[in-house]
């Protein structure tokens, strides 16, 4: 039995359970490529077209792969206040990206919405770890310890 | 004065004891064994309880509505998916008294007769989320929910949705298709969920610091909290305030408290950052409004303000901030969360980012003034909902009030 079929076994093919075994299968795969939905849309007796457009509206669920590492950055109005402005500026400086810009072959540096943290901004994740209160200071160490 | 964070201190969250102990679920109690489901619709009605996300629509019409249209089945949701750049108090109110929105659901359930209930969470509340399960499980092995709700024949089943990153998921109705395994694009109203919502059923989709203010109503009654705030607007509300504040975070105040109190005042943020000096006040969030110091006299409350006080943020942005950063920030928010359904959102937020990227890069055009004034029209006045506006709030009073400082050509 695939990873996937594991995972949707677990929801009873239900409307309201398409959102939530999508969610679990991008948790355990990082994720949800047109084959996976294949097999979603099966399970739900939904069309494919149904359940990728699901997936793809969602930024939390990629459709797409990729080994690139991926740091994302508060973009908020509070993280601005804290100076996040000057996390990504140091980023940029230090990785040689640029913010939003897919073009290193290792890293890409994103924008994310706000997460809620306000008050233990600038937010910044990279892979999973989330780092809170990050200064332009902190960015050489994470970069060496985290990517 | 305090509703919301009343007893907080003495809480622990994942202790049902510590929240029975000073008084919890006996207004769920009091509501399932000695009111009617109407009797308890007629209460939050009278107290003039008004909705705490944002729009501020009377809790106890909506819940009046649902209970009096006819159906195989209801549902009840709370509203969890906070997703407003600068608030955060939901998932304050979820980590420090997670019964208290539980009870307040269990309330509402059984005010309007939903056996089904939903808390739908912001995804990224991993925290939240966890201590809400735990704590769904302690008040369903107490029996004050599940099946036979408080010994009754009344069942309320309550269970968590986690969301998956949508800022557009927070508007009821996109929130309803997200959890009927549609993408998350927003209905046209009427009709409105608490006729036809959740798989077309009466819902009723409360954000939940409204619920957190439930049992209080119950327990001390209507009246006694109508009288707290304004009258048209009354009770507290959790106000959050960020930037260059002494004391950022959540607040709890009574409606009609005004900015300048809610600033200053060492209750709440205690006066301006040391070695800063106050620009201007952001109110809501992004999609909020611009206030000058010359208004933070003005009164926040629901209605009647010329300020609308939204979910409750009130960010100070200090001098020396650079706007076109601020302009990014809101049109990169909004190009992004924009849900794609409607042509003047969807282009309109992507060609405002495009324009506040070069204008933060310094590579303003001759015609930006003209566009940029053209897409806010547009925006505020032909968008499918409200997003729309939203994203054209703060970009139009940043022009009214800064114009020249952002096109100005060099």
């Amino acid at each position: 039995m695939s990873f996937v079929q594991k995972i949707l076994l677990k929801f009873e093919p239900k409307p309201q359970n398409l959102l939530r075994a999508l969610r679990e299968i991008q948790k355990e795969n990082q994720f949800v490529g047109p084959e996976v939905c294949r097999e979603v849309a099966k399970y739900f007796s939904l069309p494919l077209a149904r359940v990728f457009s699901l997936a793809s509206f969602f930024d939390d669920i990629s459709v797409k792969k990729t080994r690139k590492k991926i740091i994302k950055v508060c973009s908020g109005g509070t993280c601005l206040m804290n100076e996040s402005e000057k996390v990504i500026r140091q980023i940029e400086m230090m990785l040689g990206v640029k913010v939003g810009n897919d073009a290193h072959p290792k890293y890409k540096l994103e924008l994310m919405s706000c997460r809620g943290l306000c008050d233990r901004g600038p937010v910044m994740i990279v892979d999973k770890n989330i780092f809170e209160k990050v200064k332009a200071e902190d960015v050489d160490d994470l970069i060496k310890n985290y990517l | 004065m305090q509703i919301i964070t009343k007893n907080w201190e003495k809480i622990k969250p994942l202790e049902i004891g510590s929240y029975i102990r000073v008084g919890g679920y006996e207004s769920l109690r009091k509501a399932i064994r000695e009111m009617s489901p109407a009797e308890v619709i007629e209460e939050i009605k009278k107290s003039g309880l008004r909705g705490r996300g944002g729009a501020g629509f009377p809790t106890g019409d909506k819940w009046e509505l649902a209970a009096k249209t006819a159906a195989d089945r209801k549902y009840f949701i709370c509203n969890l998916d906070e997703s407003e750049p600068g608030v955060y108090k939901d998932r304050i109110i979820a980590e420090k008294n997670p019964h208290q929105i539980i009870e307040g659901l269990a309330i509402g359930a059984y005010a309007i007769g939903a056996k089904k209930v939903f808390i739908y969470i912001n995804g990224h509340y991993d925290g939240a989320a966890e201590i809400l399960e735990i704590a769904l499980k302690q008040a369903e092995e107490k029996e004050f929910i599940g099946r036979s709700a408080m010994g009754s024949p009344v069942d309320i089943e309550i269970e968590i949705f986690r969301s998956a990153g949508a800022y557009i998921c927070g508007e009821e109705t996109a929130l309803l298709n997200s959890m009927e395994g549609q993408r998350g694009e927003p209905r046209l109203k009427p009709p409105f969920p608490p006729v036809r919502g959740l798989f077309g059923r009466p819902t009723v989709i409360n954000n939940a610091e409204t619920l957190a203010n439930i049992p209080y109503i119950l327990k001390r009654g209507a009246k006694t909290f109508a009288q707290i705030g304004l009258k048209s607007s009354p009770g507290t509300k959790l106000f959050i305030l960020g930037g260059a504040v002494k004391n950022p975070g959540v607040f709890e105040a009574p409606l009609g408290t005004s900015m300048r109190d809610l600033i200053y005042n060492s209750l709440y943020g205690g006066g301006i950052a040391k070695g800063k000096e106050l620009w201007f006040v952001q109110l809501a969030g992004a999609c909020g409004r611009l206030v000058p110091p010359a208004k933070l006299d003005q009164p926040l409350a629901y209605g009647q303000c010329e300020f609308a006080l939204g979910s409750g943020s009130i960010l100070v942005v200090h001098k020396g901030v650079d706007l076109k950063n601020l302009l990014f920030s809101w049109a990169d928010f909004f190009h992004r969360e924009s849900c794609g359904k409607c042509v003047p959102c969807r282009e309109g937020t992507y060609r405002l980012w495009e324009i506040a990227k070069r204008l933060q890069n310094n590579d303003g055009r001759e015609k930006d003034r003209e566009n940029v004034e053209e897409i806010l029209w547009t925006l505020a006045n032909t968008t499918f909902c409200p997003l729309g506006n939203f994203a054209a709030t703060a970009w139009q009073d940043s022009i009214n009030l800064f114009g020249d400082q952002i096109f100005d050509q060099k």
